[in-house]
C-alpha cells in the first residue's frame, strides 16, 4: 500500500516535471541505439562459399569477416554449368566437350586450391566440392545446412554497368533466408 | 507576542501550498500560483511590494540558462557527451559507475539536474542492459552524483541560485566553498555505492568482448544532428561559463551573463526564438514566482521575523547555527521540495543576521538544501525523474530501497560538508 502510494506520487511528479521532455529525448536516442534484434550476434557453425569461373577470388575483407567465426567449418563449392558442356557436346562433339570439361576442372581446382590454402592458414576446417550442375540450383541444396553464405557478385555471369550484381546472384539470394555476404 | 489574524491566514495558505507541492495532488506551479493569488487578493502582500519579493535575478538566470540549454540540445551536444562517456567506460561496470558519476556531477554543476539526468539516464540504462547487470546501483549513483554536482556551483541547483541572489554571493564564492565539499562527497558516494553493491560490479569475462563491441559500435558523430550549431553551442556554453567565473570582477549579476549567453546563441545560431522560447519551462518559472510571493506573505506579516527571533534566542553562536541550519535543512529537504524550503529559509536566515557571521550560515543552507535531497526518493527533482524513467523501463526501486541507501549517503555527505564548513569558519 505504502509502496503503491509513493510510486503514484513519483509518477505524478515525473509527469509534471519531465514526461514530455523524456519522450523527446528517448525518441532521439532510438535513432542510434541498436535494437534487440541488431544486438544478437548470429551463431555460425558452417560457412558456404560459392565459386565459379566468373567469381572473383574472395578479398581480404571476406577473410577478415571469417575470422569472427574461428570454429566454423567452411564448405567450398565450385560449380560448372552442365548445360554448357552438353551444348558443346551436341554442337562441336564429345571430344570438344571433354576438352572443355578438363579445362573447367583445372581452372576450378586452381581456384579451390588457392582459397583452401588461405583458409587452412587461418586454421579453418575446409571441405571442397566440385560439381557439374545448374548454377542457380546447386547452392540451394545447401541452404538448410549452412549458417552463412559467401558469394561473389559476379557469380554466374559477368556484371555490367546496368547490373552491378549478376542476375544469378539475385535469384539465389531470394531463396536463401540465412545471412549472405556478397563481395 | 500575539499571533495576528493576517499571520494565521498567511501561515494557512503557506501550509496548504506546501502540502499541495509535497503530495503533488495539484501541479506545483498551480499550487504556488493559487497561493500567490490569494495573498495578493486579500492584500497580505501589497502589489507595490511584489517586485521586492519576486527575485528576478533567480528567475532570469533560470530562464537564460533554459534557452542556452534548449538551443544547444537541438545540436545533439548532450547525447554526444553521453555516448563519449559510454565508450570511455568500455563496458566495464566499475568504470561505468565512476565515469557516469563524475560526468553527471560535472554536467549538473553547470546545467540543471533534471536536464542532466534526463539526458544521461537512457544511455546508462542502455549500457547496463548490454552489460547484463542490475541497473539500480548505477541509477542511484547517478541521482546522488547529480545532486552533489549541483551543490558545487551557483548555477548547479536552484537553491544555490536563490541563496546566491539573496546573499549576493558570486559564482567563484560558491565554487571555492561548495566545490571542495562536492568533490570529496562525490568520491565518498561512489565508494559507498561500490561497497553496498560490490557484487554487481563484476564484469562478465566470457561476454566482455561482445559487450565492448555493442558499446563501441555507438557512433557519437551520429548524435550530432547539426554540426554548425554544435560548434556554436560549445563556444557559447564555454563563454557563459567563463562569464560566470568573472561576473564578480565585471560587476554583473549572474542572470545578466545567462541572458547574454541566451541572446548570443539565438543571434548566432539563427534559431527561431519562438521555438527556443516555447521550450523554456514557463511552469517552473511561474512556480518560483508564486513561491516567492507566498513566502513574502510570511515576511510581510512578521511571522518569519518572530521565528528568527526565537531561533536566535535558542542558538548559541555560529557553530550552533551551522549545525542546526545544516541538519534541519538536510532532513527537511529530504521530505519537502528544496525550492520552497530554501525560499522559506532565506528570509529566516536574513532575519537571524546581525550578531552572527552570515557566510557559514548560507553555506550551511546550501549544503543541507542541496544534499538533503539525496535522503529520500522524493527529496529532489533528479530523484523523481530517474525513478520515473526506471518505472517506465520496468525497473523497480521502492521508497524503502531508496531510503536505505539515500539516508546513508545523505548523512555521510552532509557530515563531510559540515566538517569542512566547521573547519573553515568555526575552527577547532
Amino acid at each position: 500500500m505504502q509502496v503503491g502510494l509513493f510510486s503514484e506520487l513519483i509518477n505524478r511528479k515525473f509527469q509534471n516535471i519531465a514526461e514530455n521532455r523524456y519522450r523527446e529525448i528517448v525518441e532521439r536516442y532510438r535513432e542510434f541505439f541498436l535494437s534487440e534484434e541488431e544486438l544478437v550476434i548470429p551463431r555460425i557453425f558452417r560457412v558456404f562459399m560459392l565459386l565459379d569461373r566468373y567469381s572473383e577470388k574472395p578479398n581480404d575483407d571476406v577473410y577478415e569477416t571469417l575470422k569472427a567465426y574461428p570454429s566454423a567449418r567452411v564448405c567450398l563449392l565450385y560449380v560448372v554449368e552442365e548445360s554448357l558442356v552438353r551444348l558443346v557436346a551436341s554442337t562441336l562433339g564429345d571430344e570438344e566437350a571433354e576438352k572443355l570439361r578438363t579445362l573447367e576442372i583445372n581452372f576450378g581446382n586452381n581456384i579451390l586450391d588457392e582459397v583452401e590454402s588461405r583458409l587452412k592458414e587461418m586454421k579453418f576446417e575446409v571441405e571442397r566440392r566440385f560439381v557439374f550442375g545448374v548454377k542457380a540450383e546447386e547452392p540451394l541444396k545447401f541452404k538448410d545446412d549452412c549458417d552463412l553464405f559467401i558469394i561473389s557478385k559476379h557469380y554466374g555471369s559477368e556484371t555490367s554497368k546496368t547490373y552491378p550484381v549478376s542476375p544469378m546472384v539475385y535469384r539465389i539470394v531470394q531463396h536463401i533466408e540465412k545471412p549472405i555476404i556478397i563481395y | 507576542m500575539p499571533v495576528t489574524a493576517q499571520e494565521i491566514v498567511a501561515l494557512s495558505i503557506f501550509t496548504a501550498v506546501y502540502a499541495a507541492i509535497m503530495t503533488e495532488k495539484l501541479h506545483r506551479t498551480v499550487a504556488a500560483m493559487v497561493g500567490a493569488s490569494l495573498v495578493l487578493l486579500i492584500n497580505i502582500v501589497p502589489w507595490e511590494k511584489v517586485p521586492e519579493y519576486l527575485d528576478l535575478n533567480t528567475i532570469l538566470l533560470l530562464a537564460g540558462m533554459m534557452v542556452v540549454v534548449n538551443v544547444s540540445r537541438e545540436s545533439g551536444l548532450f547525447e554526444y557527451i553521453a555516448i563519449k562517456t559510454a565508450k570511455l567506460s568500455k563496458g566495464n561496470p566499475m568504470k561505468v559507475l565512476l565515469l557516469f558519476s563524475v560526468v553527471t556531477a560535472l554536467v549538473s554543476s553547470f546545467l540543471d539536474n533534471v536536464t542532466t539526468v534526463l539526458l544521461l539516464t537512457p544511455m546508462l540504462l542502455y549500457i547496463t542492459r548490454q552489460m547484463d547487470v542490475d541497473p539500480v546501483p548505477f541509477l542511484l549513483s547517478e541521482i546522488f552524483a547529480s545532486n552533489i554536482g549541483g551543490t558545487a556551483t551557483l548555477i548547479g541547483d536552484p537553491p544555490n541560485i536563490m541563496i546566491g541572489s539573496a546573499a549576493h554571493l558570486g559564482f567563484n564564492a560558491f565554487l571555492l566553498n561548495m566545490g571542495p565539499i562536492a568533490f570529496v562527497d562525490l568520491f565518498v558516494t561512489v565508494a559507498i555505492i561500490y561497497l553496498v553493491y560490490k557484487g554487481e560490479m563484476k564484469s562478465h569475462g566470457e561476454r566482455e568482448e561482445a559487450i565492448k563491441l555493442a558499446i563501441m559500435s555507438l557512433n557519437e558523430e551520429e548524435a550530432i544532428s547539426d554540426p554548425v550549431l554544435f560548434r556554436k553551442s560549445v563556444i557559447t556554453l564555454g563563454l557563459v561559463i567563463l562569464g560566470f567565473f568573472v561576473h564578480d570582477r565585471l560587476g554583473l549579476e549572474p542572470s545578466v551573463i545567462a541572458l547574454s549567453g541566451a541572446s548570443l546563441l539565438l543571434l548566432w545560431s539563427g534559431a527561431s526564438p519562438e521555438t527556443a522560447l516555447e521550450k523554456v519551462e514557463w511552469a517552473t518559472l511561474f512556480f518560483f514566482g508564486g513561491l516567492f510571493i507566498v513566502v513574502g506573505s510570511l515576511v510581510e506579516t512578521g511571522a518569519i521575523a518572530q521565528l528568527a527571533g526565537w531561533m536566535v534566542g535558542h542558538i548559541s553562536g555560529e557553530g550552533g547555527a551551522v549545525l542546526i541550519i545544516t541538519w534541519f535543512s538536510a532532513f527537511s529537504s529530504a521530505v519537502v521540495d528544496n525550492i520552497p524550503f530554501t525560499a522559506t529559509m532565506i528570509p529566516l536566515i536574513k532575519a537571524m543576521g546581525g550578531n552572527l557571521n552570515m557566510l557559514p550560515l548560507w553555506w550551511s543552507l546550501s549544503l543541507g538544501a542541496c544534499l538533503g535531497g539525496n535522503g529520500t526518493a522524493i527529496g529532489a527533482s533528479a530523484n523523481v525523474v530517474v525513478l520515473g524513467i526506471a518505472h517506465r523501463e520496468s525497473i523497480r526501486i521502492s521508497f524503502g530501497d531508496f531510503l536505505k541507501v539515500g539516508m546513508v549517503i545523505m548523512v555521510s555527505t552532509v557530515a563531510v560538508g559540515t566538517l569542512i564548513i566547521w573547519l573553515r569558519y568555526i575552527g577547532l
